[in-house]
């Protein structure tokens, strides 16, 4: 498991142990080159202070007071709230989302080898076509591996539903690979 | 026998009426000669009412020329006796005096009709400003050189050739209502509505926008992204794949890099390159600066080009919801993009609101890999590299500009606030909205400005006193300036502030006749009338102050003062305008672009190539014009103003880049001559075919200043074969043997032989092209990376014998022989420099001025620069 940043905070859900230290899942964080990229965006949020990334399960914890930053929300708005912020920031290329729920040993990691990604936005194109689809927890997209990796719920999603929504964006899904279910 | 008599008592008749109508009306033209006798031995045999040769019966053609129809048949009537076309040389010749006799006394007859004519209603009918005239002279009125105006503005009519001609200047309703429109935009424009001029806002801009459409093209191999003049790692150009989803792209940043875009890819139906960050709101001046260079691609290589590409940079108006334009409006000019090295091009230009400014890899290639296999990664060929754009803008010496002071000069602007202005109403502002993705912003609203008196009608009147004379291009009376400063009294009392009221007066001058009119007196011009007169033939536009200093103070009409003011228009870069304006009507210039040529046949074609042509045909008068070169020029010369694009074309080495430039031409070139440009050749052919005829008629018109009649009815057209399997002079020698057809294509047809070595889009040829049979082509100087589909079929036979009987080979020898009649070249030249100047059409009576023109121009060895002066000294230029 890469951790790339200490984990403070262990409670799972994004209540605040501590007042001002708050953990969320991250949307966009399709690659580990994207963690400087997500960086980068908090330096245009300074209500806001990245403290750590963790790339493997897309979350990140963070330093802020929601009673400040967004007064009179409640703990779903914030959230939201939080969420249009940072897409704003980005481009729509980050967002905010409740941590999951469902225990990682019930998911399923699905590895799709793709051939056609040649740089971070066709990454990202790929990304978007299947990370908002229901059953998936989180996705990766890698041009230098030539990969997209799914985890997903597997009584929600399958591999074949995965690649047709990577065709339909333009995605060329190359010889599949033995499914490999993965938890970590 | 009886029937014989019954000629004879006809032939009696007629000729008794003839003599009679002489002796009424020209009894001292008898005198010296008989007409009647003339017309009775040499014409009536074939003209009399029976014969009707040509369509010709002098029994019944009447002798009031007071009549228009009956004076310009008599005109004719002169003309083929003059030139002795009549009698035809198959009959007996009347004595050379009795010629001259009968000529003299028609002359005296129809110059005497016409003076009476003159008289009664002048000789230039009274006419408006055409709308490149409109558009000058609201531009140097105000001082914002590139208003647009004219394209809203309703088409001119043309006649005798060219749209200044009173004939042609109707107005309606619909004129006004556009003349309307036109003053309030150009008054939206002149009046300054803030205290502090708009700020500059410097942007860099990169060729591969946010959404645009280089940016999906380049995704699909019909670009690439590079840097430091290598492949961009970080956007590797498209191979097998095309990179997927353009917004992921964009809003991954991916075309803000600051990388150069490297384009293969032309304008095409379906491509249309802009630098769209910028979309102009506040209209004015701009620097623009561009850095381009060009290499060859290979697979993923840059490697050094070719030569030097040519890209353009154009103004495309953004309309409706702001994906309007696609067709530039109008194009700033080709720059050069040299092989690897960066070149810089600046320029300053005036944008309007929503101009943006488009591209175009201009002298490459028609390519598209957009869904070839392989796409960029496969693609071998030239491109053209954009490292940026910076514009700068809008730029202000001054502030309010100087368009504001010509309106209300020094008066100062001011908040205009409703509770310190009871009763009165604001000025109106209007919201203009900003088209498309433009990226740079308004300034924060500054709040209500206006400008702001104290003595509104006392400054009314002097402010109206200052503008009224610009603006009508004269003197103008204190009680026309009255009824001005009345109207601006009625809209303050009505409860309008300052600036409308003013805005209303200011309107009603520029719809004014004395505005919309070239106003001018029955006679000779008066010194304003002159200084018009020079002005807008020479600059298509108002008198600057100089000007009309000089006609102040009675100086123009000094011949030496005159001069010096014709000179120094000349040498002014508003000269231009005349050049294009003259050429555009004179050679038809403005019909460049009517004919898209068949692609099959000419693939070479492109729009580069059509704007090359143009700018060829005006460089090549310019010269003429800075040289003074003489008229036979006019058809024959031993240098051409070329570019690269089209000493290509016409096979001529050694010239490189986009700009044009006197080039001596190669032994044994055929070309040089208005009549062996591009332009003259495209615009007198089809777009698929050439014929002798329309090219015939085309130089007959222009260059001889012989108007053709038209074909008679029922004569079917000669439809060019395409196939290749007959040539079109096969076709006409058919045509030919019709005798009607004979007498007038025995003129038209020897130029247009010549011509036929020339195709549609003036490349020289010695066989057909076909798209049926023929043998295969070589493809000589046609770009390699352009498909050839079309055959070479039957030879071309330029050949040709003129009507007086000299023969020409080939191209070079027709122009040889008609050069030596410089004289008749001159005399049209001098004519159709008349017609536009003036307003009007040669009458019969400026035969004799037109002559004197053209002898003191011969005798001074003047070219194209001495006729100018000797004809806006001339009593015809100077007379309405």
């Amino acid at each position: 498991m890469m951790i790339l940043g200490l984990i403070i905070l262990c409670s799972p859900a994004s209540s605040a142990a501590e007042p001002n230290r708050i953990k969320h899942q991250i949307t966009g964080l399709f690659s580990r080159e994207r963690v400087k990229d997500l960086e980068e965006v908090f330096k245009q949020l300074p209500e806001f202070r990245l403290v750590t990334v963790d790339y493997d399960n897309a979350e990140a914890s963070f330093e802020y007071d929601p009673v400040t930053v967004f007064p009179g929300a409640t703990s779903e708005q914030v959230v939201e709230r939080f969420d249009a912020r940072l897409k704003n920031a980005s481009r729509h290329t980050f967002g905010i989302k409740p941590l999951r729920t469902i225990e990682r040993e019930k998911l399923k990691l699905i590895e799709i080898p793709v051939a056609g990604l040649d740089c971070k936005g066709c990454c990202l194109g790929a990304y978007e076509a299947i990370y908002r689809l229901n059953g998936v927890e989180m996705a990766t997209a890698s041009f230098k591996e030539r990969l997209v990796t799914a985890l997903v719920e597997p009584e929600l999603i399958d591999r074949e539903a995965l690649e047709t929504a990577l065709r339909q964006r333009g995605v060329e899904v190359t010889k599949p690979q033995p499914e490999n279910s993965s938890p970590e | 026998m009886k029937e014989n008599q019954g000629n004879m008592s006809y032939r009696i008749t007629d000729t008794c009426s003839i003599i009679l109508c002489y002796i009424i009306l020209h009894s001292s033209a008898l005198s010296g000669a008989e007409p009647s006798v003339f017309f009775e031995k040499h014409c009536l045999d074939c003209h009399d009412g029976k014969t009707k040769e040509a369509g010709l019966d002098l029994t019944a053609l009447k002798l009031d020329l007071s009549n228009p129809g009956n004076f310009s048949r008599w005109v004719k009537v002169h003309d083929r006796i003059e030139s002795g076309e009549m009698p035809p040389k198959t009959e007996e010749r009347p004595p050379t005096g009795d010629v001259v006799a009968v000529v003299k006394s028609l002359k005296e007859s129809l110059v005497e009709a016409e003076h009476t004519r003159f008289q009664r209603d002048g000789r230039t009918g009274l006419r408006r400003l055409t709308r490149a005239e409109y558009e000058n002279t609201v531009r140097d009125l105000f001082d914002m050189p590139g208003i647009a105006l004219a394209g809203e503005l309703p088409a001119d009519g043309s006649a005798h050739g060219f749209d200044k001609n009173s004939d042609a200047l109707d107005i309606s309703h619909v004129n006004m209502a556009k003349y309307i429109e036109a003053a309030d935009h150009a008054l939206d424009y002149a009046i300054a509505t803030r205290p502090t001029a708009p700020s500059v806002q410097k942007r860099r801009i990169s060729l591969v926008n946010r959404g645009g459409f280089v940016a999906h093209v380049v995704m699909n191999g019909d670009g690439v992204l590079l840097k430091d003049k290598k492949p961009d790692p970080a956007f590797p150009p498209a191979g097998e794949h095309g990179h997927i989803d353009q917004g992921a792209h964009e809003r991954m940043g991916s075309f803000e890099t600051g990388s150069t875009v490297g384009l293969f890819r032309h304008e095409d139906e379906s491509f249309s390159p802009y630098f769209i960050e910028h979309v102009t709101i506040y209209p004015g001046r701009y620097r623009v600066r561009l850095s381009l260079w060009s290499f060859h691609w290979d697979k993923g290589e840059v490697l050094p080009s070719r030569g030097t590409e040519a890209a353009r940079l154009s103004v495309v108006q953004l309309t409706g919801d702001g994906r309007g334009g696609q067709h530039p409006s109008y194009v700033f000019g080709y720059y050069d993009a040299p092989s690897i090295e960066s070149r810089e091009h600046e320029l300053v230009t005036w944008l309007n609101h929503n101009e943006i400014i488009g591209f175009n890899t201009a002298s490459l290639a028609p390519v598209a890999n957009y869904s070839r296999k392989g796409r960029a990664m496969a693609f071998t060929g030239p491109a053209i590299a954009v490292d940026w754009l910076d514009i700068e803008g809008p730029l202000h010496d001054a502030w309010p500009p100087n368009a504001h002071h010509v309106l209300f000069d020094d008066l100062p602007l001011a908040e205009f606030k409703t509770a310190e202005n009871p009763g009165t109403r604001p000025p109106v502002r209007k919201h203009v909205r900003q088209l498309g993705a433009g990226m740079n912003r308004p300034d924060p609203s500054p709040g209500l400005w206006t400008v702001h008196s104290e003595q509104p009608l006392v400054d009314a009147d002097r402010l109206l006193a200052g503008f009224l004379p610009g603006a009508f291009r004269r003197p103008v009376q204190a009680e026309v300036r009255q009824q001005y400063v009345a109207r601006v009294e009625e809209r303050l009392n009505a409860g309008d502030c300052f600036e409308t009221a003013m805005r209303w007066a200011y309107r009603a001058a520029l719809c004014s006749p004395d505005f919309l009119y070239h106003l001018e007196p029955v006679g000779d011009l008066d010194d304003f009338a002159l200084a018009n007169r020079i002005s807008y033939f020479l600059w298509n536009t108002m008198p600057d102050a100089r000007l009309t200093e000089l006609a102040a103070t009675g100086e123009l009409r000094k011949p030496d003062v005159l001069g010096g003011a014709v000179e120094r228009l000349l040498k002014d870069e508003r000269s231009n305008r005349f050049v294009h304006d003259f050429l555009d009507q004179w050679l038809k210039l403005r019909d460049i672009a009517a004919t898209d040529p068949d692609r099959k046949l000419y693939p070479e074609f492109s729009p580069y190539l059509q704007d090359s042509m143009v700018a060829e045909t005006r460089a090549y008068f310019r010269e003429l014009l800075d040289q003074d070169l003489d008229a036979s020029h006019l058809v024959q010369s031993d240098f051409a103003m070329l570019n690269e694009k089209l000493a290509v074309h016409y096979g001529i080495p050694g010239v490189s880049g986009s700009q044009m430039r006197r080039v001596a031409l190669p032994p044994g070139c055929s070309r040089g001559g208005f009549l062996t440009q591009a332009a003259i050749l495209k615009v007198t052919a089809n777009g698929t075919t050439t014929s002798p005829v329309p090219r015939g008629a085309f130089v007959m018109e222009r260059i001889f200043g012989q108007t053709p009649d038209p074909p008679p009815p029922d004569i079917g057209s000669i439809e060019p074969d395409v196939r290749g399997a007959t040539t079109i002079r096969e076709q006409l020698d058919k045509h030919r043997s019709n005798a009607i057809c004979a007498s007038c294509h025995a003129k038209l047809d020897p130029p247009g032989f010549a011509l036929e070595a020339f195709d549609v889009i003036g490349g020289f040829r010695t066989r057909y092209r076909s798209i049926g049979d023929g043998d295969p082509a070589e493809r000589g100087s046609i770009d390699p990376f352009i498909g050839i589909e079309f055959k070479l079929g039957l030879p071309v036979d330029p050949r040709g014998e003129l009507p007086d009987g000299r023969a020409f080979g080939n191209i070079d020898e027709f122009q040889t022989l008609i050069a030596a009649d410089s004289e008749r070249l001159l005399k049209n030249l001098a004519e159709q420099l008349a017609i536009y100047s003036t307003g009007r059409a040669l009458a019969f009576s400026d035969r004799d001025e037109i002559e004197g023109i053209v002898k003191r121009t011969q005798q001074k060895d003047g070219g194209v620069r001495t006729l100018i002066h000797e004809l806006t000294q001339s009593q015809l230029f100077r007379t309405r």
